[in-house]
């Protein structure tokens, strides 16, 4: 492995993008990032949220990818936020999906709810 | 260092486990083993959309159930250092193994743990318990207590 003490996104099974210093890993695929967080991703609104050290058990990571440090480009349009506005955010948007889900249920026999 | 490691270095820290339903526990690791099954004490349970708790004095929580743990950041130090000090005690590659030993160890070599009864029974130590030194064998001489 050539990752090590080097900064990795790990992305879980739940769709949550993590990001820290790799410090080890075993043949399970068991995780240990240092200095990990999280960035949360809302429309164009972004926020990392500090989790300090963090195992992830192999079977709940999809993929480790490798970040050269410093190169990270954003989009120009994604705007940094803090933590409660992210949250925020979250919850608007689970609330919209859930209510589109639910009348996709009820009213899904018409077709022009997309 | 292996992550599992790490975990068992974490005894006695909080730590948060969050488990593959979403639902985290947040509590003192007591202890964990090798499928990362654990041990918890003084826990608060959350649901998944963190809106409910519960508190309980204890849980165990099966290893391959869990997500991801959330740990205080100065465990990864106190592995670093305990994994050193182990290194300069025992340099790798001279140790003894693990066999059963003991028939070179002359009459002050430890006295065997048998596997069958009648190590701890007074009336049966007639065999059993003067072949200290011989692995498994005296052990199982001594659950013939029958006889004594």
């Amino acid at each position: 492995m050539h990752f090590f003490a080097e900064e990795v996104i790990v992305l879980l099974i739940d769709d949550r993008k993590v990001y820290g210093c790799l410090r080890s890993l075993d043949h399970h695929g068991n995780i240990v990032l240092e200095g990990a967080r999280e960035r949360i991703i809302v429309g164009d609104l972004y926020c990392d949220v500090p989790l300090g050290l963090f195992v992830i058990r192999g079977e709940s990571s999809i993929l480790i990818g490798q970040l050269r440090f410093g190169m990270e480009d954003l989009p120009e349009d994604m705007m940094c936020v803090s933590e409660e506005e992210i949250k925020k955010a979250q919850k608007v948007e689970k609330e919209a999906k859930d209510l589109k889900s639910f009348m996709m249920k009820r009213m899904g026999f018409l077709d022009f709810l997309d | 260092m292996l992550p599992l490691s790490l975990l068992k270095t974490a005894q006695g820290h909080p730590m948060l486990v969050e488990l593959k339903n979403g639902e985290t526990y947040n509590g003192h690791l007591v202890n964990c083993d090798t499928w990362m099954n654990i041990h918890l004490r003084e826990v608060i349970c959350t649901s998944k959309d963190g809106d409910r708790f519960w508190r309980m004095p204890e849980c165990y929580i099966r290893g391959n159930t869990i997500k991801y743990l959330r740990v205080p950041d100065e465990v990864i130090d106190k592995v670093q250092e305990e994994s050193k000090s182990r290194t300069d005690r025992k340099p790798p590659g001279v140790g003894r193994g693990r066999g059963r030993g003991g028939s070179q160890d002359g009459p002050g070599g430890r006295p065997a743990k048998g596997i069958g009864r009648g190590f701890d029974e007074g009336g049966a130590r007639g065999q059993g318990g003067s072949r200290g030194g011989r692995g498994g064998l005296g052990g199982s001489r001594g659950a013939g207590r029958g006889r004594g």
